[in-house]
C-alpha cells in the first residue's frame, strides 16, 4: 500500500516552490495553514455539499476503493446517484482545467460507489440515538433524504414522509433508468434505512398530515422538501388536446410502468436535462423521429454537454432558436406545433442571451406528441398559506437562504421548494444546511453564528510547472458485456485506469482528512544518540527541512516540528548516531534479507 | 555451478514513488519500501550483495519531484558512490541500477522491473550466490561494504551537495570533477584499508603477504598500514623473524 498524505505532500511542496518557484505566495499560503484558515481545494468549495474530493481522490490513488465511498458518505448520502447524474461542479472547478482537462471526478466516484455495490455494502450499525427530539421531514426527495441521513448521524430519531409508494423523489420517478438505475437509487436509500431512518411512503402531505397534525404528534421540528412536481405550462393554444403530454408527468409514468402512447413524430419543447431525458424517453419507446425545440441556441442550453451528445447518438434532432407559437389538433388530437424563429438578444438576469422573436416566420412541424419541458413548479396547494412567498414569480416557499428557516417557528424548507428547480447536488446541500439548523435550533443554539464558510485555494501558481496528461479513465456508456472469466481482468483494468486518473489530482488543498494512514499522520521522527555524535554536521546539511541542527553543545538535535521523518539524515550520518523511530536501518535490512531469503 | 531458479533482486521503492502495480512485477523481484531512496544507507546495498542478490534496483522519484525535497538526488549521489566501489570489489556495476519513477508514468513499473531483470539475466547470477564464492569476490563486498560504513566516504557523501553547491570560508568551491577525483581517491584508499582488515581479521599477516593479496607495492601498504594502527583498526600481532605480522582489531 501506498502511504500518502495530502498536508505531508502538500508542505513538502510548498516548501520545494517557495524555494523554486513561487517566492512569497507559496510562504503565506504556509502560515495560512499554520493559523488554520478553514480553505478548500476549487473542488470541494465548488461542491454545493462540500464533498471532500480530494480525500477520496487520494484514496482511490491507494487503491482504497471502499475507503473513498466512505469518505464521500461523509458529506452524503449518495454516492453512485451523484456519479451518475450530478453536474459536477467540481469538475468545472477542477484547477487542472488551467493546465489540461479536470480530472474525472464524477466517473471515480461512480466507479467506486458501483464497486462497492457490486461486491457487496456491510450493511452499516443504527446509529443509536442520543437526543429524543423527533423530527419529521416531508419528502423523500435528495433534500428530505439528506437531511434524514445527516440527522440521524448526529442521533435524532428521524422519519421521512413520502406521497410516492417509493422514496426516492425525482431520482426515483423522473430520471429514466437508463441514466439512473433504479437499483441504485434502492441501494442508497437502503444505507440511509440502514442507519435507522424511518421511511413512510403512500402519505401526502396536505392530506393525510399537515404541519400541525405533526406537531400534534410530537414532532419538534419539520422540514419541508417537496420539491417542485408540477410541469410548467406552454401557454400556448391547443395545450390542452389529446397527445400533448408534460414531461415530467411523462416521465414519470414511464417510470411507474405504466404504458405511456407515443407517436410516431415527437416534439420536445425546452433544453434542460428533463427535455433530453424525455426525448431520449420516447425515441426508446418507439418513436420514429424525436425533435428538440429550444429557444435560444446550443451555448445556452442548461442540459449537460454529454447529455446532448449521447441524445444525438441516439438520432435526436435539435432545432434551436424556435419557439412554439400554437399546437394545431385534428379532431382533437395532435396535429402540428407551429413555431416562430428567435434571435438573440442582450443577456437577461440568468446570463443568458435573451431570445426575441422573430416576426411573420412562423413555421410547422408535423407532430403527434409535444412533450413540454419548460422546468417545473412547486404544488403549493398543500402548503399554508403563510408559508408562501409573494414577491416571487413562481408560487414558492418563502424561506431564510442561509438558515431554511421558515417563518413558522420550528418549521424549515429547502431543496426545490425553496429554490425552484435545481440539481440533485444543490438539494443535497440544502439537506445538509437544514440539518444543521434543525440541530442547532432544537439544541437552542444560534442558527447564525459559525457557520461554516469555505474559500478556495490551491497551491499551484505557476500552471506551465504542471505537466500534462490527458484523462486516463472514463466511464463506459454502455455496460460492458464480458464473461465471467474477463470479468476479474477487466475490473483490475478498470481499478488500474482509476487509479492513474486519480492520480492527475493536483492535491491543492490542505490536509484532506482522508484518515487514511493515522500511524504516518504523526510520521516518523530521527533521533540522534548523544554519546556517538561528534557533531560533524553532514546532518544539517542533507536535511531537507533544516530540522536538525547543532546545538550550543556541538550536538546535533533534532526539531521535531519540522522532521518529516525522511530518514536521509540516518543514512548519510558518519558514525551512525542516527536512527529512525519507526523505519531504522537495520528493519530496511532485515525486511530486504527476508525478502530474498523467500 | 548453474542454480536453477528465481532470480534474486531487491529493489529498494521509495514510498512515494510507489505504485501498487504487484500484479505486473515479476515475482523474481522483491520490493522494499523506504520513506525516500536516499533514505537507503550505501551499506545496506553493498551488504545485499554479500548476501548473494544478484541485482539491486533503487527506485526513486523522478527529479524534481521529491517528496523531501532533494532525497532522489541524495540517492543519486550515493549511487555514484557504490559504482565506484563495486568497480573495486570486481563485481559488475550493471548489477546496481537507478530508476526514477513516477506512478504517473506512461509505462508501468512492473515494465521496468522486467527490463531490468533481463539486463540482470544477462549477467548470470552473481557469484557471492554459489556455496563456495570466489573467497577474494567476498573479502573485497565485505571491504566494500565497510568502507561504506565508514567515517570518511559517509562523510565526504553527505557533505556533497554543501562542497559542491556552496563556498568554503575561504570563497573556494570545489568543481564537480575535482570531488569527483577525491571521491575516486578516498573511495580507492578506504577500500584498500578495509580490505586490509578484512583480511587480516582470520589471520595475522606480514605487509609482503597483504602487497601480494592486493597486488601493490609493499611501502604502499605500508603506509595505509601506518594509518590503520593510527586508527585503532590494527595492531601489530607478533613478529616472526625480522617480520612483523598484523591482526585487525575490532572497530567500536
Amino acid at each position: 500500500m501506498r502511504h500518502i498524505c495530502i498536508k505531508h505532500n502538500l508542505d513538502g511542496l510548498i516548501y520545494r516552490l517557495t524555494k523554486l518557484y513561487i517566492g512569497k505566495a507559496g510562504l503565506t499560503m504556509a502560515t495560512n495553514i499554520q493559523t488554520k484558515v478553514r480553505k478548500l481545494p476549487p473542488c470541494r468549495a465548488a461542491c454545493p455539499a462540500h464533498v471532500n474530493v480530494q480525500g477520496y481522490v487520494a484514496l482511490i490513488q491507494m487503491g482504497k476503493f471502499k475507503e473513498a465511498v466512505e469518505i464521500i458518505r461523509r458529506d452524503m448520502p449518495f454516492p453512485a446517484i451523484c456519479g451518475r447524474v450530478c453536474f459536477s461542479p467540481c469538475e468545472d472547478a477542477c484547477a487542472r482545467t488551467n493546465v489540461d482537462q479536470a480530472v474525472a471526478i464524477r466517473a471515480l466516484k461512480r466507479l467506486v460507489a458501483d464497486i462497492e455495490r457490486e461486491t457487496g455494502r456491510v450493511k452499516p450499525e443504527p446509529i443509536p440515538k442520543k437526543y429524543s427530539q423527533k423530527i419529521a421531514i416531508i419528502g423523500a426527495g435528495p433534500a428530505g433524504l439528506t437531511a434524514a441521513y445527516e440527522l440521524a448521524k448526529l442521533g435524532y430519531p428521524v422519519t421521512v414522509f413520502e406521497r410516492m409508494s417509493e422514496a426516492g423523489g425525482m431520482m426515483r420517478y423522473c430520471i429514466p433508468e437508463f441514466r439512473l438505475e433504479k437499483f441504485v437509487v434502492a441501494n442508497e436509500i437502503a444505507y440511509i434505512k440502514d442507519l435507522g431512518v424511518e421511511i413512510k411512503t403512500g402519505v401526502e402531505f396536505g392530506k393525510d398530515i399537515t404541519i400541525q397534525s405533526l406537531q400534534n404528534e410530537g414532532y419538534k421540528a419539520i422540514f419541508i422538501a417537496i420539491g417542485t412536481q408540477l410541469g410548467m405550462r406552454l401557454n400556448v393554444l391547443g395545450e390542452d388536446l389529446e397527445g400533448v403530454i408534460n414531461a415530467v408527468d411523462f416521465l414519470r409514468a414511464v417510470n411507474l410502468g405504466k404504458h405511456v402512447e407515443v407517436g410516431e413524430k415527437v416534439a420536445v419543447v425546452g433544453g434542460g436535462n428533463t427535455a433530453i431525458d424525455a426525448a431520449r424517453t420516447a425515441k426508446k419507446l418507439g418513436a420514429k423521429e424525436v425533435v428538440v425545440l429550444y429557444r435560444r441556441s446550443r451555448e445556452e442550453m442548461p442540459a449537460l454537454p454529454h447529455e446532448v451528445e449521447l441524445a444525438e447518438k441516439d438520432g435526436i434532432k435539435f432545432n434551436f432558436l424556435v419557439a412554439p407559437k400554437q399546437i394545431l389538433g385534428e379532431n382533437g388530437k395532435v396535429k402540428a406545433i407551429e413555431c416562430l424563429r428567435m434571435r438573440l438578444g442582450e443577456p437577461d438576469e440568468s446570463g443568458r442571451r435573451r431570445p426575441i422573436p422573430i416576426s411573420f416566420s412562423e413555421h410547422q412541424y408535423e407532430v403527434d406528441t409535444v412533450i413540454p419541458a419548460l422546468g417545473q413548479v412547486a404544488e403549493i396547494s398543500c402548503l399554508p398559506k403563510d408559508l408562501l412567498s409573494k414577491e416571487a414569480k413562481a408560487p414558492s416557499l418563502k424561506v431564510d437562504p442561509a438558515t431554511l428557516e421558515t417563518n413558522m417557528l420550528g418549521v424549515f424548507a429547502g431543496g426545490d421548494i425553496a429554490t425552484g428547480p435545481a440539481s440533485i447536488i444543490e438539494a443535497v446541500g440544502a439537506g445538509k444546511r437544514a440539518a444543521v439548523s434543525i440541530h442547532r435550533y432544537l439544541q437552542g443554539m444560534d442558527l447564525r453564528s459559525g457557520r461554516e464558510e469555505v474559500e478556495e485555494t490551491t497551491w499551484v501558481k505557476n500552471w506551465g510547472y504542471i505537466n500534462k496528461k490527458e484523462r486516463r479513465y472514463e466511464p463506459p456508456v454502455e455496460k460492458p458485456r464480458v464473461s465471467f472469466e474477463e470479468a476479474r481482468e477487466y475490473l483490475e483494468r478498470v481499478k488500474q485506469q482509476a487509479m492513474f486518473e486519480a492520480f492527475r489530482c493536483l492535491e491543492c488543498g490542505p490536509c484532506a482528512e482522508c484518515l487514511a494512514n493515522l500511524e504516518l499522520c504523526e510520521g516518523d521522527k530521527a533521533v540522534v544518540d548523544e554519546s556517538l555524535c561528534i557533531g560533524c554536521n553532514v546532518c544539517a546539511v542533507v536535511c531537507p527541512f533544516g530540522a536538525i541542527k547543532k546545538n550550543e553543545k556541538e550536538i546535533a538535535q533534532v526539531n521535531e516540528d519540522l522532521c518529516k521523518g525522511c530518514g536521509i539524515c540516518a543514512a548519510r550520518c558518519p558514525e551512525q548516531a542516527i536512527t529512525m523511530k519507526k523505519q531504522p536501518n537495520e528493519r530496511i535490512l532485515s525486511l530486504a534479507l527476508a525478502t530474498i531469503k523467500r | 555451478m548453474m542454480e536453477s531458479g528465481k532470480y534474486k533482486i531487491v529493489c529498494f521503492m521509495c514510498n512515494w514513488a510507489f505504485c501498487q502495480d504487484e500484479m505486473r512485477i515479476p515475482p523474481d523481484v522483491n520490493v522494499v519500501r523506504v520513506m525516500c531512496i536516499g533514505r537507503l544507507d550505501p551499506a545496506i546495498i553493498l551488504e545485499m550483495f554479500e548476501n548473494g542478490v544478484d541485482g539491486v534496483m533503487m527506485v526513486g522519484c523522478k527529479p524534481p519531484d521529491c517528496h523531501y525535497v532533494d532525497g532522489n538526488l541524495q540517492a543519486e549521489r550515493a549511487v555514484k558512490m557504490l559504482r565506484k566501489l563495486l568497480k573495486l570489489t570486481g563485481l559488475e556495476t550493471e548489477r546496481l541500477k537507478l530508476l526514477w519513477y513516477s506512478p504517473t508514468d506512461e509505462k508501468s513499473f512492473g515494465s521496468y522491473a522486467k527490463k531490468f531483470l533481463q539486463e540482470v539475466k544477462g549477467l548470470g547470477f552473481s557469484p557471492l550466490r554459489s556455496e563456495k564464492p570466489k573467497s577474494n569476490l567476498l573479502v573485497n563486498v565485505s571491504a566494500a561494504k565497510n568502507a561504506a560504513s565508514d567515517f570518511r566516504l559517509r562523510v565526504l557523501l553527505g557533505r556533497e551537495k554543501e562542497l559542491t553547491e556552496g563556498v568554503n570560508v575561504y570563497g573556494e568551491k570545489l568543481l564537480a570533477e575535482e570531488f569527483d577525483a577525491l571521491l575516486d581517491e578516498i573511495a580507492t584508499e578506504e577500500f584498500v584499508r578495509h580490505k586490509i582488515h578484512v583480511l587480516t581479521k582470520t589471520e595475522p599477516l606480514s605487509v609482503k603477504a597483504l602487497a601480494e593479496a592486493l597486488e601493490m607495492k609493499t611501502a604502499n601498504v605500508l603506509r595505509h598500514i601506518v594509518n590503520m594502527r593510527r586508527k585503532n583498526m590494527i595492531a601489530l600481532d607478533h613478529v616472526e623473524g625480522t617480520t612483523p605480522l598484523y591482526r585487525a582489531l575490532e572497530v567500536k
